[in-house]
């Protein structure tokens, strides 16, 4: 009893400390379980460390300076946008602060082997980064129920489900974007584009809008250096100063800070990936000794590889004042889009591809796609508040939102059921989302009938 | 010389980190000295100068007028010799 005792002190004392030091010592264990050099994990701990303190810093410097002028902007401007929005790099960053995420690497290659075995898809996810959306369904349900059981089940929901999205996009994956036995079953770009292929189907029954098709190239190269994220957090920043009633001398250098948001983000959130560079690495290898040659299996990977396609950078660009004017005119919305604009490009990337590239369906299914993302991630506030609290991301009092996985209609439909804050929402959007669902499935059904067809022929 | 090397991806934190770090390894075994850019996509045009070879993770079909080698195979773990070769031919030929 008295070892036990010691043990759970040690635990609880650890975990007290929070997740800028919990992260780091279980990363380094986890790395040297799996065979990696003392030395090299716990450089890959304390890069994890590093990471988690980094985002803290701009997560503070963001909330510090643009939270008071979006809420001053709010309230001469009579708009209801007060909560700005940190973004993937953000979220992901607080995700793998919480105790689930780090249960839930091996949770998810456990169900993605069963599954595999059991032939319920031929996903092969090797793509460990990208868990973090997988785990924010758990850290969320966990932190909001107390519940741990709840949080696993939560890992284990959103996996297999993750799955099968990973095998629904294969053919498209294969037939627009030419990567062959490759997906990309994560993130904002997997789930939502069920909702692109319900567009796409309704469009096609519309006589005259379903003759249109609208390519628009080098866009990206017209506007030049307006599209980089530097640039964007300096517009907005200055503009939303402005509306906020600031000086020239309050609106400017909230500006700057605002475009350091954007560019440092990522650096600091890098480190978090530096440090998961060598579970990464080895899960990759675990995953590919599983699977011999010639199988018919498909790789999960980023959907970061999708947002190099022209279609998918010009959709990205068109989007940001499109999610800004969405979140304007959207009744009671509270979200002011910010640091998910840069890559906007990954709520849509999967539905260019559903449309074959086609921009005028894309800009409607991705306005679609946003205004389910804002009304969600409205809904979703006390969750992701809850979570940077209770990782130390977040100071007592102040509110966190992300529309990157904040607005995840599966992470919603999993913890609502727990919670039942708001049956309505829960069924109408479930209702919503399985419809979508339907639509996919028989969409991707569509596409690798012709990819079959073509092949034939061939 | 220090080669310069941009590294680019979506959003320059995952899979561009692991691209970078592949190609920083390769260098070091062929005793190339380079420096490392990693980027987004949409920023590779604001670094261009001095640089000798882009690595993306994802297909880019704009030319930058500098030698671009797509570093999918880093990623997936199929083909990655070839790139290798490839990586090398580019950054020992200039």
């Amino acid at each position: 009893m008295g070892f036990l005792n010691a043990c759970a002190f040690v635990i609880t004392y650890i975990i007290d400390m929070g997740a800028s030091v919990m992260l780091p010592i279980i990363i380094a264990i986890l790395s040297i379980c799996i065979g990696v050099k003392p030395g090299k994990a716990i450089r890959a701990g304390l890069m994890i460390g590093v990471g988690f303190v980094g985002m803290g810093l701009i997560v503070d410097m963001m909330n510090a300076n643009m939270g008071p002028a979006a809420q001053a902007m709010a309230e001469r401007l009579g708009v209801s946008l007060s909560i700005v929005e940190v973004g993937w790099p953000g979220m992901s960053g607080i995700t793998w602060g919480s105790v689930v995420a780090t249960i839930a690497i091996p949770l998810a290659i456990v169900v993605n082997l069963i599954m595999f075995a059991t032939k319920l898809t031929r996903t092969i996810n090797i793509d460990i980064w990208n868990v973090w959306h997988i785990a924010f369904t758990g850290a969320i349900a966990y932190a909001v129920t107390g519940k741990l059981w709840i949080g696993l089940l939560g890992v284990v929901f959103h996996s297999a489900i993750t799955y099968k999205l990973g095998d629904l996009w294969a053919p498209l994956l294969s037939d627009y974007f030419g990567m062959d036995g490759l997906t990309a079953p994560h993130g904002a770009s997997a789930y939502m584009a069920p909702v692109a292929c319900a567009v796409d189907a309704l469009i096609d029954k519309i006589p005259g809008l379903n003759k249109i098709n609208i390519s628009v190239e080098r866009l990206q190269e017209r506007i030049g250096v307006l599209g980089e994220p530097v640039v964007i957090g300096a517009i907005l920043g200055t503009i939303i100063g402005f509306l906020a009633g600031y000086d020239p001398q309050g609106a400017l250098p909230l500006g700057i800070k605002m475009a350091g948001v954007m560019v440092l983000m990522p650096r600091m959130i890098k480190c978090i990936m530096d440090g998961l560079l060598p579970i990464s690495e080895r899960a990759k290898e675990i995953m590919h000794s599983r699977f011999s040659e010639g199988e018919n299996f498909h790789i999960g990977l980023d959907p970061a590889l999708l947002l190099g396609d022209s279609e998918v950078v010009t959709a990205g660009i068109l989007f940001i004042p499109i999610t800004l004017i969405i979140a304007i005119l959207m009744p009671g919305n509270r979200i002011l889009p910010f640091g998910d604009l840069a890559t906007i490009g990954f709520f849509i990337a999967i539905a260019v591809a559903v449309h074959k590239g086609n921009l005028f369906r894309t800009l409607i299914s991705g306005s679609c796609i946003m205004i389910m993302t804002i009304w969600i991630t409205n809904q979703t506030v006390p969750w992701t508040t809850a979570l940077a609290v209770s990782v130390g991301a977040l100071e007592e009092g102040g509110t966190l939102a992300a529309m990157d996985q904040g607005g995840c209609p599966l992470t919603y439909i999993f913890t609502q059921i727990f919670t039942q804050e708001n049956i309505p929402g829960l069924i109408v959007i479930a209702a919503i989302y399985a419809v979508c669902m339907a639509f996919a499935v028989r969409h991707s059904k569509a596409r690798a009938a012709e990819i079959a067809a073509e092949e034939a022929e061939a | 010389m220090k080669k310069k090397v941009i590294v680019a991806c979506g959003g320059a934190v995952a899979t561009s980190t692991i691209a970078a770090n592949k190609v920083v390894e390769l260098c070091k075994k062929n005793g190339i000295d380079v420096e490392i850019c990693q980027v987004r996509i949409n920023e590779i045009e604001s670094n261009l100068p001095g640089t000798s070879l882009i690595v993306t993770t994802s297909k880019v079909k704009r030319d930058y007028g500098v030698p671009l080698i797509t570093g999918m195979p880093f990623i997936s773990g199929v083909g990655v010799e070839k790139t290798e070769a490839a990586i090398l031919k580019v950054l020992k030929e200039d």
